[in-house]
Order: C-alpha cells, then structure tokens, then sequence
C-alpha cells in the first residue's frame, strides 16, 4: 500500500508510456488507495490523480533519489521506526498492520462485484471513480489521431475512438484497414513505423472477429492500438502484408486459428496446424467433435 | 635380420607375408581403437569432462564395446539405393587405407614394411582410391545430405591432394628418393629431422592432410550441423564401423607418413626406433585432437580459396626453393 | 534421356532439400524446405507448427495463476521471462503493487535467465559452425544458473516462479551470495569466451558479412531483441518502456554495425556482460527481507478490457496481450513471440547463400521451437 502513490507521478511524467500499471477503474487497488487516503490523511491533493497517501507525497519529494532510500521517509507517518526498510502491507507492526487490513477488506469486497460485472457494469457500479486521467489522455490522442485519418480518408473509416487500457485506440472500416495503417506510417505527425503486436479476437456474442494492432512509432514514441471488425461467418479482412511485411506469419495464424481470409496475403495457408485441419480452433463455438471439423 | 625380398617367394615366404599382414593389421586396430578412446579422453579433459570411464578400468574397453554393438547391429540397407554399390563402398573406403599402411617403416627393422622404391607415391595413389568409396556411398544412398557430403569430400580431396603431394615433393628433394626408408635414413645422416629445413613444407602438409582426413576444421564432408552425418548418413553397423574405420586407419597412417617424411620416422637418440616412431605419431594425433577441440568448421568457397590461393602456392615456393638450395648449396 | 542438352551444356537440375523436422541444427522440430542448386540456395521455405501445443487456446479455460507453468513451455530456454511477461501484464491489468523485495529478486532472476539464454545460444551457434568445446564451456556456467534456479524455485527448467503480485518463494539463505559470486566468476568466463571465439579467425570468416538487413527491413519485419539491435538501432524495452525496477539500474544498450550474424553473435557476449551489471545492481540495492508477494485477491479477475504489454525478452519483445470479460479466466490470451516475428525474414536472408551459411544465418536468429510454436 505505502507504494500506491509511486506509480501514478511516473504515469503523469509520461503518459506516453501508458503501459504502465496504476489503479484502473474498477480495480481492487484503487478503491482501496482511495479508502486508505480518505481515512488516513485530509492533507491529500485534491487532485483526482494523487488520491494516495502522504507516502506518495514523500515520494514525489524523493522521486529523484533510490528507492530504498524514499522508503524509510514514506513509513514515517504511520509511525514505522526510521530505518526500518520497505514495510509492505501485511508485515507492517502494530499499528501498521491494522489500517492496511482494514483498507484491505473493502477492497476486496469492491472486487468482487466490480469482477463480476460485464464491461459497462463496471464502471457503473459504486460511484464512479475518476476517469483514469492516462485513460483520457490514451482517448485524447485517439481523437487526434482520428482527426489525421479522417482528413484523408473521410468520416466513415473511423467507427470508434476509444483507449485499450491506456493506448490510445481506433477502429477503422474494414475497407479502410491497409490505407489507415500504412497513413499512419506515413503520416509525419505519427509516423508509426513498428507494427509491435497482431492478434485476433473472436467474440461471438458481438458477432464479429476483431483483428487488432498494437502500432509505434520508434521515432515519435507513439504507441496506437488500431482495430478492424469483421463479420464471422464471412471473415474476410483486406492484408497488411504490404503495409508491413513482417504481419505475413501472423495473419496466416490468424486464418489458421481464427479462419478470417485475409484478401491480397501473397501466401495464406494454415501456418501452426496441418493442411487438411477442419476448423479454426480459437473460435469461441469450436468444438472438436463438431460434425462440421470431423 | 630376416626380410622377405631377400628370398625367393616360397611357401615360407608367403606365409611370413600373411603372418605380416595379419601383425600390421592387429596392431592398426589396436592403435585406431585406442586412439579413439585418447580422442575421447583428450577432448573430454580439454571441455572439462572427464570421458568415458565406465567400460573397464578408466573406460579402456569403451571402444571395444562401442564395435562389439556396431558389429551386432542390424545392417540396414536403405531400400531405394542402389544395393550393389551400397554394398561395395564402405569396402573400397577401407582397403586402400589399410594398403598404405605397407609403406610405412615403423622401425628400423621394417620386418613388415614393403621396403617399396616409390613409397610416397605409393601412398598418394593409393589413398585417391578412398575417395571413390566415399562417392559411391554417398551417391548409392540416395540421400541428398549424402550426396552433397560426398561431392564436398571430392572436391576437397582433389583440391588437397595437389599441395600435399608438392609439400611431400620438398622433402623427396632433400632426400633424392621416394623411398620413405631412404627418406628416414637420410634424416637420420643429416643430423636433422626434415621439420627444420622444410617448415614451410611441413606447415602446408599439416593443412593439406588435416584436409585430406577429413578433420576439423576442414570436416564439411560429414559437417553434422549441416548435413548430418554426411557421406554416411545411411549407413549403420559394420558398415558404418567401416567408414569410421577408414578414417581412423588413415589418421594413424597420416601419422606416420607425417613422422617418416618430417620428423625424422624412427630415428632418434637414446630410445628404440619403434618407441620414437610411436611418439611422432601420437604428437600428430595427439594435434588432430586438439584441433578438433578447437576449431570451428570453414566454409566450403573458403576452403578451396584457401587450398588454391594459399596453399599450393605456399607449396610451389616451398618446392623451387627446396630446389634452388638443393642445386646451389 | 541424355545428361547432355541440344547446347551441348551438362543438364542440370534444382534439388529440394528438406532440412529438418529432424536436422541437428534447427534447434528443435523446425523443417526448412530448400531449393539448391548445387549448394547455393535458391529458395527457403519454413514450416513450423510440429511443436503446436494450443497455449492460447488451453489458456482460456485457466485461471491467471494456472498459465503460468503453461508459459514456462514457450521459450523454455528463458522460462523466467516467459513467466514474467504474464505476470506483469495481468499485474498491470489489476493496478496491482510489488513488494520490493520481489522486484530485485524477480529482476536477478530474469536476468540470470537471460544470461543463461544467451549462454546457449552462443553454445549452439558455435555447434552449429562446428566449433565443440565452447558448447560444453556454456553448459557448465549454464549449470551454476540452473542450479541456483533449483535452489530458489526447485526446478531447472520450467520454473513456475513467479505468481501474479510478487513471487512464489523467497530466496533461500545465503542465496543471494551464491549469485555474487556467480557475477564475480562469469565475468572472468566472458573474457574466456571472447578470446576463444571472438578472436578466432576461422569463426570470423564464416559469420562476418552474412545474413545482413538494414534497419528498415528489420523494423518493417517487427523484429526485435537482438535480431533489430544488430542493425545499430537501439531498441531495448528496458529503456523505452520502463517496466519492474529497470528504471533504477545503470546499463548500456548494446547495438551492432552491420546487421550481419557476427553483430548478432557479438551483442549476446555484450548483453551477458550488460545483464551482470544489472544483477550486481540489484544485489546491492536489494531490501535485506520483506514480503515477496504483495496483496493479492485469492481469485484473480481482471477487470473486463483488453491489455498488451510487452517486456524485453532474451530473444525480443515477449508480450501478452488479454482480453478480459471480468472473469478470472481470460477471455482471449495471444503472445507476441518474438522468434516467431523474427524467424519471418529467414527465406529471405537465405536466398543466394549456400548450404553452409544456412546454418549460420538460422543459427543466428536465434530460435526456439517452443516459442514459434507456441
């Protein structure tokens, strides 16, 4: 707990890397930093972001020291000996042992219903927490980079502006997929020059196939999320082989595991499993005693 | 002292012959099977292991044991090859490199040396013929790693035989014969082993016949990295322990083409001429190990840029200035 | 049918060689379908998926926790990493906080793997090229990591050391020490192998100035790891996507000059020396005790959304990206594997060369089955 207010300082300090972990909506941590900060300190920023405790103050000071040194100086006001390293949640003696605890406790009961809940419950159960600050950053971008695409492909290439944890991400039109990336490639406010990660999702009760890119920009320190949707009984996305060669093997696992076609791949075969396999495995209503994969 | 050219060929005679064989091949065997066990244990003590010591006292029968298995293997014959000659290779590998072993005096009283008057020829010649062997196996296996490891041993062996055969004509100059008696007994006189006034030579014949066993670094032909096992990547049991075989008996015959021609075969002070003679051969296997422990493997293009462009002309300035000195000196 | 043409030229005929799914140097059941003319290559094929084991698919239907020893199965040669790379990204899903502790002990391990990973590497890339003894050389030093990994999670292999929040077991006593003492002695051996290897000509010859890609070619391919940094293009995750503790530590980003296989060989003697460093680091700044696993609910659900978070494996970007329905299994788990990525410019590369630079340049990318498969 005496950390909780570590790693938000670092997140404002570069929201680019958005990567980074801090207490999500919903999340079992926050609810807890936030129950801790209320009773423990009324000295507390009002400031949505640093709702932790004044150990994330004595951070802040000492963030440009070691962090073995900034720990003896963030026990202090728990009344820890001087000294004493690193006292996490559980270990702490007497005294800091107890409020740990009980912050623990509602916590996880918020877990549970907040785990429980489908994504739009979340967030709608218990009072809203404040948005994410670097969730509406990654959205702040996205928008941006929507404006970009947009402008060059028009308004219908974009149907959603989002963020995917703290990346700022987009889904583009299925028609639109190879000239949006390769803009974004091109573009010289975004010049996303890495395609990072590839992966397809099949979510069946939406009924569409999602294939996603993690893009980034090597030069600019962009990190994008881009999306594309297709419908699952004729899965079929345009390639990106000739945006970036190096998705080749990856849209082949695609089609062989998730069975989208994707048009103008040079070489698409079943790349993981062999050639006569029926069926696309990690659809969600594969079964392989299926009469259709016999 | 006995020798058979000095009597007429009669019952005796030949049988003397036999017996010579049979005493020159025993201890090839005994030599090869040992030296494969010091192979093992050198590298082992050179990659911080210990080797094998499990058959026997200090694994002495390990190499015994590993024949005894290939010997009762079964011999698989692949079904598509070409049978005959499958057959017939691992026999043509073998005999020229126990042939060769008849011109080398291994003491001073070469009981069962042939006391041949064109030894170093002898044993150029005939060691060429191991070369079809290799061929035709690899070519009668019907398997491309087979085949591409018999075409790098071929191209190999010629391209090495040309520097080797000049490096070994360097020291036919010193000696005026190719004789590998005449060759020894005139170190002997000269008071100095042929190393010192022909270390260029001697430099190339240590490439060339490293090249010519087949022995890392120049071992592309059985490169297992990249083809396997090479020419005998079908071959299994005895046939198999045939082409080991063959390797090993031309690793001691080298030996002692490399002692008789520059380390002054038998002759040295104080011990026996078979002693000094079983010295100067297991210095030189003794170094193939080594390299073996040492090297990585070149690349074919590098190898034969490297017999064509360095070595053979090493070789030829070696051989005119041999001669240069030889007229003038 | 004659052997001689109406141009009087000998006939001859490209040969289709299959190079594996049982090949000494493909490193595991990889298969390479060449085309040769002679020994040069005209053209590679490479098929994978003989080691396919389904890991994103068994996936959804376990618990977080229950992955874990599933992904130590993908890289297996740097298994810390594989189980780290899911642990954080779930852990960075969650909000969750490390211990202190956990973090230094979680950064020795992970970087101890990686000095193991590219141990081997180097053993079999000299294997590969002939070289035997730097092969046994590696296993030894290789021997003193496994072991001290036995000593700290009891296996030497699949380790399963890390959990979600922090780590599974402490370091036992005097463990640490043990990995002092390592660094003192692996320095020393690095020297060894520098001058064994680095210093042989032979070695040289065979792996200057082939397989070479450009930058350019390297990024639009997405490689990663080693195989972009040989290019002279510093991309490390430690460094541009801070993740765990590296922040803390003081470290080079070795980068190579001309793409080539030697560059890719070299960069895995520098990064052990990089990685060693890092260690030392961490044993100096590293809390006396403390909790190694932080405040973890007892069913572990990720709140409903998608996360990728990628970290610097031993061979590149290993990443895992989940999707979540707030269930405590994930709804969708892919991940990015490196060699995979990297494994796709080998035809490529090999167009043209011969037989023997085959095994060099496959060497040098430096594959694991576990992982391309996946």
């Amino acid at each position: 707990m005496n950390e909780e207010g570590r790693k938000p300082e670092k997140g404002l300090d570069a929201p680019a890397t958005a990567s980074k972990p801090a207490n999500d909506q919903g999340s079992a941590a926050e609810s807890e930093a936030a129950k801790s900060s209320a009773e423990a300190n009324p000295a507390t920023d009002a400031k949505p972001a640093a709702e932790a405790k004044p150990t994330a103050q004595a951070k802040t000071a000492a963030e440009v020291k070691p962090a073995a040194e900034a720990k003896p100086a963030a026990g202090e006001p728990t009344g820890e000996p001087v000294g004493e390293p690193a006292k996490r949640v559980a270990t702490g003696p007497d005294g800091a042992a107890a409020k740990p605890t009980a912050a623990a406790k509602p916590a996880a009961a918020a877990a549970r219903p907040a785990g429980a809940a489908k994504p739009a419950g979340a967030a709608a159960k218990k009072a809203p927490p404040p948005p994410d600050p670097r969730a509406e950053a990654a959205k702040a971008k996205a928008e941006q980079v929507k404006a970009a695409i947009v402008a060059r492909l028009g308004e219908a290439a974009v149907e959603e502006v989002g963020a995917a944890h703290f990346v700022p991400m987009l889904v583009i039109r299925k028609q639109d997929w190879p000239s949006a990336v390769d803009l974004l490639r091109t573009h010289p406010d975004w010049k996303t020059n890495y395609l990072e990660f590839m992966a397809g999702t099949d979510y069946k009760d939406k009924g569409y196939i999602e294939v996603v890119i993690y893009l980034q920009s090597t030069e600019l320190g962009h990190f994008l999320c881009l999306k594309t949707r297709t419908d699952r009984d004729k899965a079929e996305i345009p390639s990106l082989c000739s945006v970036f060669p190096g998705v080749n093997w990856e849209e082949r696992e695609i089609y062989d595991l998730l069975g989208v076609t994707f048009t103008g791949h040079p070489d698409l075969r079943r790349i993981m499993l062999w050639d006569d396999f029926k069926g696309h495995p990690l659809r969600k209503d594969y079964n392989e005693w299926d009469e259709r994969n016999a | 002292m006995w020798h058979w050219e000095a009597n007429p060929l009669n019952g005796p005679a030949v049988l003397g012959m036999i017996i010579g064989g049979v005493v020159i091949l025993l201890m090839t065997l005994g030599v090869v099977t040992y030296s494969i066990l010091w192979q093992r244990k050198l590298i082992g003590w050179i990659q911080w292991r210990i080797g094998p010591n499990r058959v026997g006292p200090l694994g002495l029968f390990q190499t015994i044991a590993d024949v005894i298995k290939l010997l009762i293997k079964e011999d698989v014959i692949p079904e598509k090859s070409d049978r005959a000659m499958f057959l017939l290779a691992p026999i043509i590998a073998f005999v020229p490199s126990f042939t060769v072993l008849a011109v080398i005096p291994f003491s001073a009283h070469h009981v069962f040396t042939a006391n041949a008057a064109i030894g170093a020829l002898f044993y150029i010649a005939l060691s060429a013929i191991t070369i079809h062997g290799v061929m035709l196996g690899a070519w009668a296996s019907n398997n491309k790693y087979s085949l591409i490891g018999g075409m790098r041993s071929a191209a190999m062996m010629v391209s090495y035989e040309i520097p080797l055969g000049l490096s070994i004509v360097g020291v036919v100059l010193m000696a005026g014969s190719i004789n590998l008696n005449d060759i020894v007994e005139a170190q002997a006189r000269s008071g100095w082993w042929n190393v010192v006034p022909q270390i260029l030579g001697f430099i190339v014949f240590l490439i060339a016949s490293t090249a010519e066993l087949n022995r890392t670094p120049f071992d592309l032909a059985e490169a297992e990295s990249e083809l396997v096992a090479g020419y005998h990547t079908e071959y299994s049991g005895f046939r198999f322990a045939f082409f080991m075989l063959t390797e090993y008996v031309y690793l001691f015959a080298m030996a002692g083409l490399c002692a008789t021609l520059y380390l002054g075969g038998w002759s040295g002070p104080f011990l026996p001429g078979w002693l000094w003679f079983a010295i100067k051969v297991f210095l030189y296997i003794s170094f193939q190990f080594w390299l073996q422990a040492t090297m990585p493997r070149m690349r074919i293009d590098q190898l034969m840029t490297f017999s064509w462009k360095v070595l053979l002309p090493l070789a030829l300035v070696n051989l005119v200035l041999t001669a240069v000195i030889k007229a003038f000196v | 049918m004659s052997l001689i043409d109406e141009k009087d030229q000998v006939r001859t005929e490209e040969m289709l060689l299959n190079v594996g799914p049982q090949h000494p140097s493909t490193h595991g059941v990889f298969r390479l379908v060449v085309k040769i003319s002679g020994e040069t290559i005209i053209d590679a094929e490479p098929v994978i998926g003989y080691l396919h084991r389904g890991t994103e698919k068994l996936a959804e239907d376990l618990q977080y926790t229950q992955i874990i020893p599933y992904t130590d199965r993908l890289d297996y040669l740097a298994a810390m990493l594989n189980n780290y790379a899911l642990c954080h990204t779930v852990e960075e899903a969650l909000g969750l906080e490390i211990p202190e502790r956990a973090e230094y002990l979680r950064v020795i391990v992970m970087e101890l793997n990686r000095i193991a990973s590219h141990l081997l590497f180097i053993g079999t890339y000299l294997l590969d090229l002939g070289a035997m003894s730097p092969f046994l050389y590696v296993f030894a030093e290789r021997e003193r990591i496994v072991q001290m990994f036995n000593e700290i999670c009891g296996a030497r292999l699949t380790y399963n050391y890390m959990r979600i929040g922090g780590l599974r077991w402490d370091a036992p006593p005097g463990w640490l020490d043990q990995v002092r003492a390592f660094v003192g002695h692996m320095r020393e051996q690095l020297k060894m192998y520098d001058d064994l290897i680095t210093g042989n000509e032979i070695f040289l010859n065979r792996v200057r100035g082939i397989g070479v890609y450009d930058t350019e070619t390297a990024l639009a391919h997405g490689m990663s790891g080693i195989n972009l940094r040989c290019t002279g293009f510093e991309w490390d995750l430690r460094r541009k996507k801070p993740y765990s503790i590296y922040d803390r530590f003081d470290f080079e980003i070795p980068v190579g000059k001309n793409g080539d296989c030697f560059d890719r060989y070299y960069l895995h003697l520098l990064e052990m020396r990089e990685s060693l460093k890092i260690v030392e680091q961490a044993l100096d700044q590293i809390p006396e005790s403390g909790p190694v696993l932080g405040k973890v609910p007892k069913l572990i659900r990720v709140p409903a959304g998608e996360y990728y978070s990628g970290i610097e494996g031993a061979r590149g970007e290993l990443g895992f990206y989940i999707v979540s329905d707030g269930k405590d299994k994930p709804y969708r788990m892919k991940i990015r594997k490196p060699s995979f990525v990297n494994l796709q410019l080998l035809p490529k590369l090999l167009r043209g060369q011969n037989m023997a630079n085959l095994i060099a340049i496959l060497g040098a990318v430096d594959i694991v089955l576990g992982e391309v498969d996946a």
